[in-house]
């Protein structure tokens, strides 16, 4: 309010009163239920104060700046209609989702039986709140919208996750939902760089896979599982090379020819796997320990009880993150994503980045796959499956463009943590796989609506 | 695959795309044919349309879009086709739908609504199609799953006969031809001229007063109703509801759509490459079926797909170094002189092969050897049903009808024994048809050099053509032991669909099926399997 001019005051003070008036009124409907559900004095004193406060706080820092837009159009002191509309016309997408949040609420109130109680009604405000200032404050970034409505995403699953659903924020459940994030978010590490350049890479789910049974094949060939491992890794660098050589000059078909070589592959290693055993498609070895601790739920790393796998992911994003913005291969690949021509003056090699950008796709989805096999203790080829398009959405709904230039890797690791948090919440409100993918293709859809829309055509004549 | 020709003359600029599928179509079916002479027959080829109905339709779906531009790869025209699938036998098993109008009507509304749904959101939320279309996959695989947990369900009782595949009359062919023509007929209106205007350069589209967005939804209705027959044709193909085949569709059509040519840049692409890639798809299964390769069957089917899409897509990037050095070869005369090869090796495989071994004969090892490798084959065919979800779905379906026809192959030609002195005098009569049929097609090739250029057909090449077409329809009417509906059936399905105007590649195929009709005169050595 202090920004607001002196001379202002006197017209708005109307607005005011009736922020004031819905506020007590809010607060006092909050109170009213909370001493009819018996909660504890202190607690619901506590929250009919923050109530009180966030209420009157969204309602000026709407009012305010409005009041002063419309000041300042109109010349002659707007009507309090036309105010009104102005408001709503500005704010049209918050309405319109506030709105959509209330009539879901509502309807749900009366058709559901015991809906309308006080935690609903808690998380009911709270996601209102949160809409509210994520959609207020987004307006202030410029560059990492995206970043922030991700995390303010996440921070709401996981509020909401935590109100619901009981041992949601408990350190084992976090634990575990790290561990998961990690498989996820080692398979986007490719996906992230080759996006970057424009281009898509399909063949991750079935190298991870591959790699998976082809590590156990190794291991139960007699080999040293660390030799068994190497190799397994420069393979996977190796069909890396092979997709981007071959990609490299159709770029605009790069789905699909990552697709039929993830086919190949996939099919070429269980014939290999399947030469002279007996039961064709299965591979049988014992999982050595270290790397069963590497990966497993319940590993030490020197002696903490956290997984392995977590720091190895937490250290690959951190290199990366820092790596993208500081060394030159990063800043060259966000040059040649963002404008090829202009990269080819500066004599960066596009063909260069573009296979170095496979290769290491390559190499990381085959590390997932060693990972995996860890985890798991027995070579499915299945195992990547779920990544196919996991690894797209989690790339899209971090912010990472697919048309190449914009994002990163930082931006990934938080749509991974939604798409992690998410699925974890609709584990534990008991929901299938099925749904659990319906809302998935559901929400990715708005997720990318919110920064990923491109121009109208007209105005890219 | 009498219904692949259907044809217009291809147009120029996608002309030289289409070498590819061409090559690989009839490579794949001299293997075929060698492998399993049972597919040149009216119950071969009705099985295979069976099949490959589906697959092609879904690639004329995923065709309308690609040419929209955009890079519109619509990743859940699988699951759009279950969602179909399985809400046709959900409502068909409560009795909500039981005419087979209401059943078309129902499947074309929901494919259209779905795709109109697609189009407003790219046009007007403006969002990137790929998003969109993988987002729809995720909510379409996941809901489907909830309507019907697992495959289970019957179709309506007047559709448990389309999926037969004895004869070659289904209405399952009627609704591919259908499609087929009315993308051609579609092809000569102003609105396909913008709708590739618009998937080539959407910019000067649009500046040149296009309205894109009415030819962008336009572009999805197509496609909805693509998908809408591509769903139907596939609830008659298994005759009951699956939740879990989008995965696979989704893939094979797309893979089906790169192999016909089509760019996924938008702007180029057309119905007769698709349904050569579709059927290249077919034709790939169908061969790896015959051979034996025991547990690793599917994993073998993995890698061919994987490989002939990935060299497919490449040799893409060669067209233009092959087409500034071959000027004068049209991808026609590459059919026509291809179809002669492939007729010699139909008699060939027919009147040489395709005979019972004498008695005598029959002690040799390599009878009973094709036997036990056949019957390989059909277990192999089921394990690939059962144990591969991925990429051999077309196959797996292909199986029961396939099987039986595995059966009949007896290996190449170096397996092959059983040739006696009193066959000779009964070979007569097919190599005198096989080399009038050479000359014939050699001056139509010739005929055909000369006019490389030409759209359209001279007076001269439409009487040889014709004489051809009265040819093929005499030697399979000649057919006095067949039931007359199955010895006309080879020649007539190009029949209604070659106007007037003798597009260029119709009549050829009739030679081909000319031979399948005459294969079982009385006077010419029958083939084993169609007396048993």
């Amino acid at each position: 309010m202090s920004a607001v001019p002196n001379t202002l005051y006197t017209r708005l003070s109307a607005l005011q009163w009736v922020g004031l008036i819905l506020a007590i009124l809010i607060a006092g409907l909050g109170f009213i239920l909370g001493i009819v559900q018996k909660v504890v004095l202190q607690e619901l004193i506590f929250y009919t104060a923050a109530t009180f406060a966030l209420v009157i706080w969204t309602w000026n820092a709407y009012v305010a700046p409005h009041a002063k837009f419309g000041a300042e159009d109109s010349g002659d002191g707007p009507s309090g209609f036309a105010l009104a509309r102005a408001f709503a016309y500005r704010h049209r997408v918050l309405i319109v989702a506030l709105l959509v949040i209330l009539g879901i609420f509502l309807i749900a109130s009366a058709t559901v039986t015991g809906f309308f109680n006080w935690l609903n009604i808690v998380t009911f405000l709270v996601l209102c709140a949160l809409l509210v200032f994520t959609v207020q404050v987004s307006q202030l970034f410029v560059d990492n919208r995206s970043a922030f409505i991700g995390l303010m995403v996440l921070i709401t699953m996981f509020t909401v996750g935590s109100i619901f659903i009981e041992g949601f924020s408990s350190g084992q459940n976090i634990k575990s939902m790290l561990l998961f994030a990690a498989f996820l978010g080692l398979a986007c590490v490719g996906q992230t760089l080759v996006a970057l350049l424009g281009g898509l890479d399909l063949s991750i789910p079935f190298v991870i896979g591959a790699s998976n049974v082809f590590l156990l094949y190794l291991i139960g060939l007699g080999m040293y599982s660390w030799i068994a491992i190497v190799i397994v890794l420069l393979l996977g660098a190796l069909i890396g090379w092979l997709n981007g050589i071959l990609s490299y000059r159709l770029q605009g078909q790069a789905l699909i020819l990552t697709l039929g070589i993830g086919f190949a592959v996939s099919g070429l290693t269980q014939i290999v796997t399947s030469i002279g055993s007996a039961f064709a498609g299965n591979v049988f070895g014992v999982v050595p320990n270290w790397l069963k601790n590497l990966a497993a739920m319940n590993g030490t790393t020197f002696g903490l009880s956290i997984p392995p796998v977590i720091l190895i992911w937490a250290v690959v994003a951190i290199v990366l993150v820092y790596g993208m913005k500081n060394t030159v291969y990063g800043r060259y690949l966000y040059a040649l994503g963002g404008n090829r021509t202009s990269a080819a003056r500066l004599s960066i090699s596009e063909r260069r980045y573009w296979v170095i950008a496979y290769m290491v796709s390559g190499t990381v989805a085959a590390l997932t796959g060693v990972l995996l096999l860890g985890w798991s203790g027995g070579g499915f080829i299945g195992v990547g499956q779920p990544y196919l398009f996991m690894t797209l959405a989690a790339v899209v709904m971090g912010g990472t463009s697919l048309l190449g230039g914009q994002g990163g890797y930082g931006f990934t690791v938080i749509g991974v943590l939604v798409l992690q948090v998410l699925t974890s919440f609709l584990v534990g409100m008991g929901l299938k796989f099925e749904w659990q993918q319906f809302i998935f293709g559901l929400l990715i859809l708005p997720m990318v609506a919110l920064y990923a829309r491109s121009p109208h055509i007209r105005t890219q004549i | 695959m009498n219904e692949g020709s259907s044809t217009a003359p291809a147009s120029a600029s996608s002309s030289t795309y289409m070498l590819v599928p061409i090559l690989l179509l009839f490579l794949l079916l001299i293997i075929a044919v060698l492998r399993s002479p049972n597919l040149i027959s009216p119950a071969g080829i009705g099985s295979a349309v069976i099949v490959l109905t589906p697959l092609a339709l879904a690639t004329y779906a995923l065709m309308a879009l690609a040419i929209a531009g955009r890079g519109t790869v619509d990743l859940s025209i699988g699951p759009l086709m279950g969602f179909i699938n399985v809400t046709l036998v959900v409502l068909s098993g409560m009795g909500a739908l039981e005419s087979p109008v209401a059943f078309f009507l129902y499947a074309i509304a929901v494919g259209v609504a779905y795709q109109l749904l697609m189009a407003l959101i790219i046009v007007y939320v403006r969002v990137q199609p790929i998003i969109v279309a993988l987002s729809g996959y995720l909510a379409l695989s996941g809901i489907n799953l909830v309507i019907l947990p697992r495959p289970g369900g019957t179709a309506p009782e007047w559709m448990s006969s389309w999926g037969l595949g004895t004869t070659l009359d289904s209405p399952i062919l009627v609704i591919l031809v259908l499609s087929t023509a009315a993308w051609l007929v579609f092809t000569s209106t102003a609105f396909y001229g913008h709708l590739r205007l618009m998937g080539s350069d959407e910019r000067a589209a649009y500046t040149s007063g296009v309205r894109i967005t009415i030819v962008r939804l336009g572009a999805h209705c197509i496609a909805g109703v693509f998908a809408a027959l591509a769903a139907l044709t596939y609830t008659a193909l298994i005759g009951s509801g699956d939740p879990t085949q989008g995965t696979t569709y989704t893939l094979i059509s797309v893979t089906a759509l790169v192999l016909g040519g089509t760019s996924l840049a938008g702007g180029r692409g057309g119905v007769i490459g698709s349904l050569l890639g579709a059927v290249n798809l077919f034709l790939i299964g169908y061969v790896l079926a015959t051979f034996s390769f025991g547990a690793v069957q599917g994993f073998v089917t993995d890698l061919a797909y994987g490989l002939i899409l990935v060299l497919s897509l490449l040799l893409t990037v060669a067209i233009p170094w092959l087409q500034r050095r071959i000027t004068n070869i049209s991808p026609t005369i590459i059919f026509i002189v291809m179809s002669i090869l492939f007729a010699g090796v139909i008699l060939h495989a027919k009147f040489d092969y395709g005979r019972p071994a004498p008695p005598v004969v029959a002690s040799d090892a390599s009878a009973p050897d094709a036997a036990a490798t056949a019957a390989i084959a059909v277990d192999a065919a089921q394990t690939i049903a059962e144990a591969q979800p991925f990429a051999a779905s077309a196959l797996g379906a292909a199986s029961p009808t396939v099987g039986p026809d595995a059966i009949a192959a007896t290996g190449f030609f170096f397996e092959e024994t059983g040739a006696s002195d009193e066959a000779s005098s009964m070979l007569a009569r097919p190599i005198a048809l096989s080399l009038l049929l050479a000359i014939a097609l050699l001056i139509v090739a010739r005929a055909m050099v000369l006019q490389t250029r030409q759209r359209r057909f001279s007076p001269r090449m439409v009487y040889i053509l014709i004489s051809l077409l009265v040819l093929a329809a005499y030697l399979a009417w000649d057919n006095s032991h067949m039931p007359p509906s199955l010895a006309v059936t080879p020649v007539s399905p190009p029949v209604p669909a070659a106007p007037a105007s003798t597009e260029a590649t119709v009549p050829v195929e009739a030679p081909v099926g000319a031979p399948a009709g005459a294969a079982s005169q009385p006077d010419a050595t029958p083939p084993a399997k169609e007396g048993t």
